[in-house]
Formats: structure tokens, sequence, C-alpha cells
């Protein structure tokens, strides 16, 4: 059980550093007045948010499964 | 900056905040609340700061600001200062007859169904040719300027439907509206942006 709360927790600490990328890249996109910040916001930012919510919704899924150990 | 975008960027920062605290105390999930929390945080906020960032971003897009920002539109950019009546984009922006912040995108905009969208593509186009193609030099347009997208704003004016000299000829409006008579290069009012006889004009310094 306690290995299954530390994957867990693994996956939302990654999930999180994730999305302050992609939240970070947006923001910066917001302050750069330039034609490729729309192209960056949508490739780059909108690629790590949607990364990091896949990856937290992967983890609410995986939380249910049981854990295999040998 | 626009209060839009500082808001934006606010929920930014707060999101941003929020997620690093969940990041640095993970353990927080265990709990009811930390579930609710982690869901807000992890998923709605960022979709909503994303949702509201690619809005925003769509907006600036039609701002004359950012169509002037590439370089090789500067001399259509300065061809809205002429000081000269017979320039029909320099009369327009001047007197704000379209938008003054919103220039480019009011008159080259497609007005028929789908014309926002198509615009979109044209733009996305545009960035491509700015970063990665050549430029057409000269520049010019897809295609010949459609007579829609002047009666989008004249039509029913009255300055355009009892103008003198529309309204010499019987047969003209009908076929300006039609479509078959072009108000631009039917020898009418053919002096738009003519960014090659820019050095020989007086510019306006008042709008600046």
């Amino acid at each position: 059980m306690t290995v299954t709360i530390m994957g867990l927790q693994k996956r939302l600490r990654w999930s999180g550093i994730t999305l302050i990328i992609g939240l970070v890249v947006e923001a910066i996109c917001l302050l750069w007045a330039r034609p490729i910040a729309f192209i960056v916001l949508v490739c780059v930012g909108g690629l790590f948010c949607a990364a990091g919510i896949i990856m937290y919704l992967y983890s609410l899924v995986s939380a249910g499964e049981p854990t295999h150990s040998r | 900056m626009h209060f839009p975008t500082v808001l934006l960027l606010s929920l930014i920062f707060f999101s941003a905040v929020l997620i690093g605290v969940l990041v640095a105390r993970p353990g927080l999930t265990t709990t009811r609340a930390g579930k609710i929390l982690a869901f807000l945080v992890l998923f709605l906020l960022p979709l909503l700061c994303m949702a509201m960032g690619f809005s925003s971003e769509l907006e600036r897009s039609k701002s004359t600001s950012f169509c002037l920002s590439c370089h090789v539109m500067e001399s259509h950019g300065r061809s809205l200062f002429v000081d000269d009546p017979s320039y029909l984009a320099a009369a327009h922006f001047q007197n704000h007859r379209i938008p003054a912040d919103e220039a480019c995108y009011t008159c080259h905009t497609n007005y028929a169904m789908f014309g926002g969208f198509r615009a979109k593509l044209n733009g996305l186009h545009h960035i491509y040719v700015q970063y990665l193609g050549k430029p057409h030099d000269p520049i010019r347009l897809y295609e010949p300027y459609n007579n829609r997208e002047c009666l989008h704003c004249h039509l029913g004016a009255r300055s355009f439907e009892e103008g003198a000299v529309h309204t010499a000829d019987p047969d003209l409006l009908p076929a300006v509206k039609a479509n078959k008579m072009s108000c631009l290069s039917s020898g009418c009012h053919d002096v738009v942006h003519n960014v090659d006889q820019l050095s020989k004009v007086k510019f306006w310094t008042g709008g600046k």
C-alpha cells in the first residue's frame, strides 16, 4: 500500500512539474508580443499542459490498480 | 498591458503556486480535501489557463501591432500614415472608419461563412512564411479583393448608396454589389497601400 502511495505521489509530482513548465511557457508567450508566441503557446505550452493533465489522470486510474510485489 | 492579460497572468501565477505546493507536499492528496485540491489544481485550473491563453492569443492576432510586427509588413504599416486622402487604407485608418487597433484584420478578414476561421488559417500560413519560408516580394493577396469585404460596412450607408458618382450610372451599384465590378481594381479606389510610392509621399504624424 505504501509503495502504491509513493508511486502515486511521484506521478503527481511529475504531473505538477510538467504543468508548471507549461504554465510558465504560457506566461512568457503572453508577455512576448511576437507572432511566433502563438505557435510556442500552442505547441510547447499546450503540449506540456496536456502531458501534465494526462499524467495526473493516469495517476488517478493507476492508483486503483493492485500492486504486484515479488 | 491589457487588463484581461494581467488577470490571466495572475491566474497562471496562482495556479503555478498551488501546483508548487502539491509538488512540494504530495502527501496532501491523501486526504479528501487534498484530492479535491489536486483535481482543481492539476486538472481544472491548467485547462482554464490554456483555454484563456489560447483565446487571448487569438484576440491579439487581430491587432494591428501584431500584423505589423513582421518585418515584411512594415511598409504596409507606414502606408496607413500617408497624408493623402486618396490612399484608401490610410483614409480608413486615420479617420477611424475601421477600428485603428484592428485595422488589418477588419479589411483583410473574410466576411463569408467560416471567414474568421479562414483568416486564422491564412495567419498560420503567414507565420510559416515569416519564419520558414520566403514572402512574396511585393506582398500580394491570395485572391482578388472581394467587394463583400467593403460592403460589410458600406452597404446601406447613405454616402455609398446615394453618392453622386455611385448613382450617376444606374448599372454601377448593382454591378458593385454583385462583385462584377471591383471597388478597387476598376479604377475608382485603386490607390490602396501603394507601398512602392511611399518614398514620394508625405506622412501624417498626428496618430503616432
